[in-house]
């Protein structure tokens, strides 16, 4: 491959940076083991089941996504009025916004007693059986997260699509299912893999949603049976048994998704011609649009509400409080930042890389969170920091940033890597005839070119991590707290009140950030360059 | 004649407003010229409707074209590149240009003659990706054929082709002109181009057509 | 590689961390659950309380749940920090006692008011309350007062609870249909499947869908309706006294034998058992405390309902047969 740069120091980070994950969750798994003991009992699991149910529950979860996030990004790329970017931000914060925060807004609309419940007894005298609860409540949940996900990549691919495309399209008079099945779905087609692969990954992971709605025991994951290893039946052989198999099939999911090559995307958005579809299909747009807005915003602003309206002054006036959003803050901050370190050696390596089996190969760790149950991760961590001697509470901060990272590294990757392969196979053959060295390459073509993604990248990582429930809830102490487990504690300790508040605060400051942040560094990527 | 009557256009931010004035007869190919950032693809978008002018007239044959939206203008566009959908083969490419509602067999029949009269007779299943540049124009040339629209707009149609398909494709253009009656205008920096194939050339100078 | 990584950690840490600095007074260190070292639990005024006169420094160290403390205290072994456990409850004291990893405590629990006699040589217990139901007078008319009524009601009327493998609670409603029920258990719980709204990882969740209205009663504590009370004077969510008896959860502490603090953690047991001690424990952590607070205890608790009938089981049989209860009830509602 002659037309790319020759570029070894970045596959070689890269190598270095896939074998140090692969360490690290070798090493995880081996402290477990060896911490297993005589007295350890044994645990009483139905893998098949569990699995069949997981697959069931994950599979119908990543169509239903992918095809609401679909249909969104369809209906925002031809809509334009007042507010849409607004409610462009609102989606995409869904995915950041805490499981539990988004489970509880789902509640006060869809549930037994919820908004629409409500109405439909004002109105026509009689409930209906809530779809919140159960399977149903599980997808619905979780579509609301990744659904509008989903739509938010998707609408960025669409958004991307050549001028001169649309053009000609327009001025061939397509119709608007020729306009989808000709220009929008080749856009698309090629991010379904990946995007599918995560939101699988997503819902075959997902714990504190799936334990919420889920009903019972009926609706498991394999994170529920390992936490129950690890705290109740203290199997830890059982646990990493467990752990291995999730690991296994997260792999396989990873290794299918990556057999796709993806269809590069275009690099930035373009300006595109006014192009409305005819009248019916505008009216199904805005349907769908609202729809999108009765099932992903109507949860959040249900959570803004109830919280603005309760007890908002009294957790504003406690010291608490700020203590936990500082803590937030700088775990978020360190947390983006290494997140970006990370994504950028991995998404650089990949591609540089000129076989299809090395992009494969530095593909996976991105996904190393997704396959590794949390609870093992924590509890691998845990004894790791024991046998390097550092007192555990000091040592909480920093597994706290890093296990944070890894859990948007999917992501992150998911946001840098198009772009920047998209560079190399536009320029690779003017950088390479330039003989341009690594860094240069870097500083003046890919960090100016990728100043809008590197943005929305931080910002994921940032709110990633600012509504992270799992990590800190095994690593939190006192004396270190973080919002989300603020707002657990408060819920355990009666204050409902004092965490719907937070829950609405977390929400704001997600979005601020969300909608934020890309902005902000777009322009400071822009200022660089004059 | 295709008559465009001081059309108005200024992009946000631009000061001086662009007045464009300009006739094109049938079965003549009208050339474009100007330097770059000149106005030369604002003119174009104008003409094809992607953009409304502040005020002015555009006629065809005394006909109003304002009114009326891209898709429904007279009109055919080749761009420099990006003409074709490359996940489809040459002749659905082609179909594209058929008025809704053709009979397959009928449609079948118009694609095969009109790849046939830009000379791809026998490329009919083979994949936008894989054809030439000059191949990709000819199939967006078959087309504007089927589309049958008194209007071809072009923009630097020939500028990513060698020099022997620049000029056998510009013969094409030309011959296509004369036998369809096209009031065709040819946007390019090229004075051979222009040398070659224009009955009228305009030079945009300060905003506004001038007549060369 | 080990002590190359170590030391970087530590190099990291030096910024981060504020409490590593030496100190000359002793230390005690208790790991408890999430819930009692927060703010509003009663860790902060009991630390307080103690410091004032104990010449040393409380410290307490959270784990995510009660259960959770005990098994980081296995996996840790002879190097733990830990001198003391506190949160463990009765329904996992067999579980606990069985690792060995607990000192007798030596003190006279005979001024101890709980229901029933404390005579355990290992565990302390500091404060009780009984599993019961939660209902709202506001959406419901008369609560059942039975588990068989509960099952008679209409299919409409929901409860949450909680997952006995993560949750006390969870495993306190276990234990309770089976002291009541016994072999009749299965048959209990497959009556009570279609009335169960979700069961939660934690109270905290299950309560909270209780107080949005998406269940109708929640297994609870029969000191809930106190923490209502006393926070708006609101008197609408009551406990259903059911007439099979309640189950109680007693809360204990235990010194831990590897502990080289020994005397000062008995020490704080014993404070911990005082008037003074106790004093702080219901208006934070809502429950009753193990001693007669007489007038100090606050007026919200004063008024509450008390069960006719305490049911037990015993220790062992409890840790004997967890394993299999479980699985019959996760079967039973399936």
């Amino acid at each position: 491959m002659l037309t790319l740069p020759h570029r070894p120091m970045r596959v070689a980070a890269a190598t270095a940076l896939t074998l140090i994950i692969a360490v690290l969750i070798a090493a995880v798994l081996w402290a477990i083991l060896n911490a297993a003991t005589d007295a350890s009992g044994g645990s009483r699991v139905d893998i098949a089941h569990l699995l069949r149910m997981t697959a069931l529950q994950a599979g119908l979860t990543m169509v239903l996504s992918l095809l609401v996030g679909t249909a969104l990004a369809w209906a925002l790329n031809r809509l334009r009025f007042a507010g849409r970017d607004l409610v462009v931000g609102l989606f995409a914060a869904a995915i950041v916004t805490p499981g539990m925060v988004v489970a509880f807004g789902l509640l006060s609309i869809w549930g037994r007693n919820g908004w629409i419940n409500q109405a439909s007894e004002v109105l026509f005298g009689i409930g209906f059986e809530s779809p919140a609860y159960g399977l149903s409540g599980i997808l619905l949940a979780h579509v609301i997260l990744d659904g509008a996900f989903a739509g938010r990549i998707l609408l960025a691919r669409l958004d991307a699509i050549p001028q001169s495309r649309l053009k000609m399209g327009q001025s061939l008079g397509l119709s608007a299912w020729q306009r989808f099945a000709l220009i929008d779905w080749p856009a698309l087609r090629g991010s379904l893999p990946g995007l599918g692969a995560i939101i699988f990954l997503l819902a075959f992971t997902s714990f504190p949603i799936v334990l919420l709605l889920g009903g019972g025991p009926a609706n498991q994951t394999l994170e529920v049976a390992i936490y129950t290893a690890v705290r109740l039946d203290f199997d830890l052989v059982g646990a990493v048994r467990l752990a291995l198999t999730q690991i296994g099939v997260c792999s396989l999911v990873i290794l299918l998704a990556s057999a796709f090559t993806p269809v590069p995307s275009a690099l930035s958005r373009s300006t595109q011609p006014r192009w409305r579809d005819s009248a019916p299909v505008r009216v199904l747009q805005w349907a769908v649009l609202v729809l999108g807005a009765i099932g992903f915003a109507l949860p959040l602003l249900s959570v803004l509400y109830d919280g603005l309206t309760s007890g908002l002054l009294r957790v504003l006036g406690q010291a608490g409080f700020w203590r936990a959003t500082g803590t937030s803050i700088i775990i978020g901050a360190s947390s983006a930042l290494l997140t970006l370190a990370l994504a950028l050696m991995l998404a650089l390596g990949r591609s540089a890389a000129y076989r299809q089996g090395a992009r494969v190969m530095l593909g996976i760790p991105a996904f190393a969170y997704l396959a590794v149950p949390a609870v093992v991760l924590s509890l691998g961590f845990f004894l790791l920091v024991r046998t390097t001697g550092v007192p555990v509470g000091t040592a909480a901060p920093v597994v706290v940033v890093i296990a944070n990272s890894l859990l948007s590294l999917p992501f992150a990757i998911a946001t840098l890597g198009p772009p920047l392969d998209a560079i190399i196979r536009t320029r690779g053959k003017l950088i390479r005839s330039l003989g341009l060295s690594g860094w240069t390459q870097f500083i003046s073509i890919e960090y100016p070119l990728l100043g809008r993604d590197i943005g929305l990248m931080l910002a994921l990582a940032f709110c990633f991590s600012l509504g992270d429930l799992g990590v800190i809830a095994l690593f939190g102490t006192q004396d270190f707290q973080t919002l989300p487990l603020m707002m657990y504690r408060a819920l355990g300790s009666y204050k409902s009140n004092d965490a719907a508040a937070i829950a609405a605060l977390l929400l704001i400051f997600t979005i601020v950030a969300f909608v934020g942040l890309p902005r902000l560094i777009e322009r400071i990527s822009h200022a660089s360059r004059r | 004649m295709l008559r465009a009557d001081d059309l108005v256009f200024a992009h946000p931010g631009q000061e001086e407003p662009y007045h464009f004035s300009l006739e094109a007869q049938p079965g003549e190919v009208t050339a474009i010229s100007g330097a770059s950032g000149s106005g030369k693809s604002t003119l174009l978008d104008l003409l094809a409707g992607f953009i409304a002018p502040v005020s002015g007239m555009l006629t065809l044959d005394g006909e109003d074209l304002l009114s009326l939206p891209p898709e429904a203008r007279p009109v055919s566009l080749l761009l420099q590149a990006d003409n074709l959908f490359e996940h489809l083969s040459a002749e659905e490419n082609a179909a594209l240009g058929l008025p809704r509602g053709t009979p397959k067999p009928t449609g079948q029949q118009l694609v095969a003659q009109a790849l046939a009269e830009v000379g791809l007779a026998g490329f009919d299943t083979k994949q936008a990706a894989n054809l030439s540049g000059g191949q990709k124009q000819r199939v967006a040339l078959a087309r504007t054929l089927l589309r049958d629209r008194p209007v071809l707009l072009l923009d630097e149609p020939f500028s990513a082709l060698d020099d022997e398909t620049r000029r056998t494709t510009r013969e094409l253009v030309g011959a296509l002109t004369r036998r369809h009656n096209w009031h065709t205008v040819l946007v390019s920096h090229h004075a051979d181009d222009i040398a070659a194939l224009a009955s009228a050339h305009y030079r945009i100078v300060a905003g506004r057509l001038e007549r060369v | 590689m080990v002590k190359a990584s170590s030391l970087a950690l530590a190099v990291l840490l030096a910024g981060l961390s504020g409490t590593a600095h030496a100190q000359d007074k002793p230390v005690l260190t208790i790991y408890t659950y999430d819930g009692f070292a927060s703010e509003w639990g009663p860790g902060v005024p009991l630390k307080e309380g103690f410091e004032a006169t104990c010449g040393c420094t409380l410290n307490w160290v959270a784990a995510d749940s009660s259960i959770g403390t005990l098994r980081r205290v296995q996996l840790e072994g002879d190097s733990t920090e830990a001198d003391m456990i506190l949160g463990l409850d009765t329904a996992i004291a067999g579980e606990a006692r069985a690792t060995g990893l607990f000192a007798d405590h030596g003190l006279d629990m005979s001024h101890l008011s709980l229901p029933g006699e404390w005579t355990d040589a290992q565990f302390v217990p500091f404060d009780y309350s009984h599993f019961a139901f939660m209902w709202d007078t506001d959406t419901m008319d008369a609560p059942p007062s039975s588990f068989e009524e509960l099952i008679a009601l209409d299919d409409d009327i929901k409860i949450a609870i909680q997952d006995p493998r993560s949750a006390t609670p969870g495993l306190g409603l276990l234990l309770w249909v089976k002291a009541a029920y016994g072999d009749r258990a299965p048959e209990i719980w497959e009556g009570l499947a279609p009335h169960i709204l979700t069961i939660t990882r934690d109270w905290s969740e299950s309560y909270a869908l209780f107080l949005d209205g998406e269940a109708d009663m929640v297994l609870s504590y029969t000191t809930s309706p106190a923490y209502h009370i006393f926070d708006a004077d609101d008197h609408t969510i009551k406990a259903a006294m059911f007439s099979e008896g309640h189950f109680p959860q007693i809360e204990v502490a235990g010194i831990l034998k590897s502990s080289d603090q020994q005397d000062l953690a008995r020490d704080f047991l014993a404070f911990l058992t005082s008037k003074e001690g106790q004093a702080n424990i219901p208006t934070t952590n809502w429950m009753f405390p193990v001693v007669d607070l007489e007038a100090e205890l606050d007026p919200a608790f004063q008024g509450l309902p008390q069960p006719e009938k305490t049911l037990t089981l015993d220790e062992a049989e409890i840790t004997a047969n967890l394993a299999a209860w479980i699985d019959e009830m996760l079967a039973a509602v399936q």
